[in-house]
This record gives C-alpha cells, structure tokens and sequence, in this order.
C-alpha cells in the first residue's frame, strides 16, 4: 500500500510528463481498440459476404467438376443428397450452373446463369436479403431473373427490362429465352458482380433442357460447429447416399482468401505492436529521465535497507499505474467511437465494391466488437509498458547506494 | 550483543582506481567504536572520512582488512545480508538530508520500519513518539518541502533511529544548517546517545561538533594521526 502511495506520489512529481506519456498510451489505445474493430469488421463482413452468400461451409460437386466445369458434370440424385443432410440436420441447397451469353440491345456477354429453388436456397444463403433493387426471384414468375450489379450495367438493363440467354442445351440444341430483370443484386463478389444470373430452377432446367441433376449442392454447418467435424458429417451423408461426388470446404475452394482471413489477424497485432513500439520508445525515455533525476533518492532507500527487489516493483508500479489511467481513460473514449463505427459504420463512399481477393467491401464499412477488440490492444499495451519500464526499473534497483547517495 | 566493541576495524585498505591511477583513500587504518560512544571523524578533505563511514554502513566493500559490526565480518556478507544489516544495525543521517520529498515526516520516519515488516499499530505509536522527541509534534503531515533545514535533519535523525540501530552513522549532519540550528541538532543527538544509549559515530569538519564530542579521532591520509578521548 505504501508503495502504491509512493508510486502514485512520484507521478505527479512532475506531471506534466506523466500526462504527456499517459496521453500518448491513452491516444495509442484508443486508435487500436478502433482500429481492431473496423479490422475485424472489415474481415467479418468479407467472411460473411463469403460463407453466408456466395459459398456455404461446404459444397458437394460431381467428380471433376470442380477441375472442368461442365453442364453434363452433374450430381445424379440430388433429392437422395438433399434429404441425407436434411436428416443430419445441416442446412443444404442444390444448384444448376450453366454458361450462356446474354444480351440486351446491342450488349451481349458471357454469364454464369445459377438456377436455384428460392425457398429452399434461403436456408443457406442470403444473396436474396442482398438485392440492390427490385425483387428476389419468385417460382411463380419462371421469366424472372437476377443480376449482378456491373453485369446489369454492361448489359445497360434494369429492373423490368429483357434480357436475351443463349446457350447450347444439353440435347445439343440451340437454347435461347427471353427473360426479364426482376432486381439487380449489390456488390458482393467480382464473380457475382460481373457475370452471374440468377434464376428459378425450373426455368433453368427448360433453358437447357436439363432434366435431373445438380452442379452444386451448398451445405452450412451447424452454429458453433467445428468446420472438420461438419465436413465429416457430409462426407458420411453424401457416402450412403448418391455415388460419384466430391465434398469440399470453402478453404479447399478459396484457399487465398482462408490464408488472407487467417492471417488477417495476426496482421492487426502487428500493426498494434509496431504502434505501440513508438508508445514504448516514449515510455522508456519518460521512465528514464524520472529514474535518472531521483538516482540519489533510490541510493538512500537502499542504503537504509529498502531491497533492490522493492525498488524495482516501486517503478513498475509507476508504471501500472500510468498504464491503467491510460487504459481507464483509453476505454471510456473508445465506447462513443466503439458505438458510432458499429451501429452507424463509416461510408467509404467510392470504395464501397471494392474487391479485395475478389470479395467486395461493402459501401458502409462497419466495425465489430468481441472481447479480442478490447483485450488484444489492453495486453499488448501492458507487455510494451512493462517492458519499457523494466529497463530504467532494473538500473533503478541495480544502483550502488554509495555511487547514488553522491551523484550530483 | 557482546562485549566486545559494536565496530571493530583491522588494517582496513580502500584503493579507488581513477583511469591508471591508484588512490588510497585509507590505509592500513585500525580503530574500535565501543557502544553508546559520540564519536567524530575529523580531518582534511580527502583523509578518507566518508570512506570509512561508507565502510562501516556496508555501503561501499573494504580493498582489504577487516570491519566487524557487532561481531559480524561484513566482508563475508553477501549484497542482502547487507541491505538487512543497514535496515536493522544502521542508521544514516546524511548532509543533505536525503528525505523522500513525496512522503511526508511522518511516513519517512516510518519508512526503515515499514521495511523491516514491523506492523501498522506499532510503527505508528514508536514514530509518533520519535517525532516529538525530535521535537516534530504536529508537523507529521508536512511534506519536506514543508520544513526548515534543521526539521528536515530531525526527521532524517526520527528516521535514523526508529529501528534502534547499533550505531548512527552522521555525515556532516550539520554542514547545511545555519549555526544555531546546528547547536540544536547536536543537543538532540547527544541527549539521545544520553539517554538512549544511541551510539553515533560523526564524520565532520564542523568546530562546533567536535567540541560536543566525547572522542576525536583525526584522519590524515587515510589513517589515524590522533585518537582523543574526553
């Protein structure tokens, strides 16, 4: 307690660098803990736009579709599929995927049309919540088609407007429709944005006179559900119940971006550390000079008997105790800052579609908040001041007392 | 203790190095302090006066010989023994007073105590007691910066001997006070070697001290050139 005292004392001896340093940790935290959450933010909304909207946890293909995509390439019995998984109960959806050319006025070009059943494909993505403007699909409406939002801008179409598909069908004939635009989706992918229509599955199927089958089948892993386990799960289902298939996670799919996301971060602490290191730098200088102007007194104290171990936990403690009021202080400016970024977010205005690893950002990048926002940028602090205190607190508790008593 | 002298010292040698010269600061010195003495080390600059208090207070090691502290060899302790023998054994008064400014009197007199372990109840009736011997009374709260030269000496003094040290080890103790704080100080320090039994052993060039004092011992060249005793 009498340390303590004497810490908290020693301080305010000269107070305007202890606000000074304690400014600069506070200001460092501040921008970490901000910095943190618009991070992890950041990378949530790429991972949800990822799993949540484009990809699903697992897809089960037909062999050798994944190396050479092919309209005949199909999963036989997606029915015996969809209700294996359904009986494990895991999310899943089946998907038909084709090429076509598609055109609208004298703009034509090349497209992934994805056919799908929209009520069953809700329960494993949210592309349908993602619309820009206009409608999701509706069964009731086979002509009805959505678009990407630069394929729609290639093509000069909007909602309401028709859109030619040709294509070759799978009984060799030449397949052509006339469709209509019922919404234009928002950026989510460079895939999706430039090149990918959406449609029902029964007009996908007469579009390529494609009777049975299926290209994809999504599947979404339980909540808290350990991805490997999952996978195994689907394995065992898609085992007992059709031949000929292949299951895949989405890091088997996008390896690059699992790589980007995992390492992400572990790039946000180093961004912190490096931060933090000018902190520490600042820290050292200030917790020297107030070492090196009280040498005498450190000499008395330990001539009238105080350990060197007493001294050195008498800095450190000086030290904790600027690290906490940064801290306290660091916090409470955090939370206003905390609460705009993730209820409002900040609009990146022209950066908004920006794709990074072909995963768009969204116009509004918003943060996020877990224990890892507040506690990762609190340790490090803590280790960078514990560790730039400990040098001026080891010389402190190594001094000669007959040296220190007579330093001038 | 025992019978025998509280500080015993043997042909004590103490060589500084300063860049490729040697410079004996004592030689060969003996001398013996007996308990309860008032002693003062006089002599020129430079005669190795505050060498051998920093001897003796197990602040600085001898190059050679022996100093026994109440039968203990201090150069067969090791770095804590000898911090808890200067806790326990010793006290210190220094010229410059050397108080923690941001303590106040009362938590710097306690603070040898506080280090010994000694509980909150007892340090503070054995302090508040020290400090109106010392003649502090109602000045427990006040920060250094607070008091006068000479108060700051009295609380270095309360400070010096909370612990009952074996001896008090005073380096010009009065050598930043005007002379009549001086003479108070010294009145002090002596009614409490008086009555107390306080051994205090002074190193100083001060007139007015050696004039109190019951032995002189001059230093000339790092040795004893006279032993008074009075």
């Amino acid at each position: 307690m009498k340390l303590l005292r004497m810490a908290w004392r020693n301080l305010w001896r000269n107070g305007r660098r202890t606000l000074v340093t304690v400014g600069a940790m506070t200001l460092a935290l501040w921008a970490m803990v901000l910095y943190t959450s618009l991070m992890q933010g950041m990378l949530g909304s790429m991972e949800s736009t990822l799993l949540d909207v484009e990809l699903g946890e697992i897809q089960i293909h037909a062999d050798g579709y994944r190396e050479r995509p092919s309209i005949w390439e199909r999963i036989e019995d997606p029915e015996a599929l969809l209700a294996a998984l359904d009986e494990t109960g895991l999310r899943s959806s089946a998907r038909l995927l084709g090429g076509a050319l598609v055109a609208s006025g004298e703009a034509s070009t090349g497209a992934l049309l994805k056919g799908l059943r929209p009520e069953r494909d809700a329960r494993v993505s949210d592309v349908h919540e993602r619309l820009d403007r206009g409608e999701w699909l509706d069964p009731a409406d086979a002509s009805g088609v959505v678009l990407g939002y630069r394929l729609a801008r290639t093509l000069g179409v909007d909602v309401g407007d028709e859109l030619v598909a040709l294509s070759q069908a799978t009984d060799g004939s030449m397949a052509n429709d006339l469709f209509e635009v019922r919404g234009v989706l928002q950026s989510l992918s460079e895939d999706t944005d430039r090149g990918t229509v959406f449609l029902v599955e029964d007009a996908f199927r007469s579009f390529f006179a494609l009777e049975d089958g299926a290209h994809q089948v999504i599947v979404r892993s339980g909540e808290g559900q350990e991805l490997l386990a999952a996978t195994g799960v689907v394995e065992e289902a898609a085992a007992a119940s059709v031949s000929g298939v292949e299951v895949r996670t989405w890091r088997d799919l996008l390896p690059g971006i699992a790589n980007v996301l995992d390492s992400a971060q572990a790039a946000v602490q180093v961004v912190a550390f490096i931060v933090y290191v000018v902190i520490a730098i600042m820290i050292l200088n200030a917790m020297l000079m107030a070492v090196f102007e009280r040498i005498r007194e450190f000499g008395v104290l330990k001539a009238i008997g105080v350990s060197p171990r007493r001294v050195l936990a008498l800095i450190l403690t000086e030290g904790a105790l600027q690290a906490a009021l940064a801290i306290a202080v660091g916090l409470l400016a955090s939370l206003p800052t905390l609460w705009f970024v993730v209820s409002r977010g900040i609009d990146v205005g022209q950066l908004g579609g920006t794709a990074i690893m072909g995963v768009s950002m969204d116009r509004i990048w918003t943060g996020a908040v877990s224990p890892v926002t507040i506690a990762g940028p609190v340790f490090i602090l803590l280790f960078i001041v514990g560790l730039a205190v400990l040098f001026p607190a080891v010389k402190a508790a190594r001094i000669s007392p007959v040296e220190a008593i007579h330093h001038q | 203790m025992g019978e025998g002298p509280v500080i015993s010292l043997r042909d004590v040698s103490k060589v500084y190095r300063q860049g490729s010269v040697d410079i004996h600061a004592l030689r060969d010195l003996s001398m013996d302090v007996e308990a309860g003495e008032f002693t003062v080390i006089c002599g020129p600059s430079g005669s190795g006066k505050t060498t051998m208090l920093n001897l003796i207070g197990a602040l600085d090691a001898a190059t050679s010989g022996s100093i026994v502290l109440e039968g203990r060899e201090l150069g067969g302790l090791n770095k804590k023994e000898l911090s808890e023998l200067r806790r326990d054994r010793i006290g210190f008064v220094f010229q410059a007073y050397n108080l923690m400014p941001v303590l106040t009197a009362y938590e710097n007199a306690e603070m040898v105590l506080w280090v010994q372990g000694v509980d909150g109840p007892t340090r503070r009736e054995r302090v508040m007691g020290l400090l109106e011997q010392v003649g502090l009374k109602g000045l427990e709260d006040r920060r250094p910066s607070e008091l006068s030269g000479g108060q700051q000496q009295r609380v270095a003094i309360a400070r010096a001997i909370a612990s009952n040290p074996a001896v008090v080890l005073a380096d010009e103790p009065t050598a930043n006070v005007d002379s009549e704080t001086a003479e108070t100080l010294l009145g002090l320090m002596e009614e409490l070697n008086r009555e107390q039994g306080v051994t205090f052993l002074f190193s100083t060039h001060d007139p007015q001290v050696m004039e109190r004092a019951r032995r002189v011992v001059r230093l000339v060249d790092g040795n004893v050139a006279s032993d008074e005793r009075r």
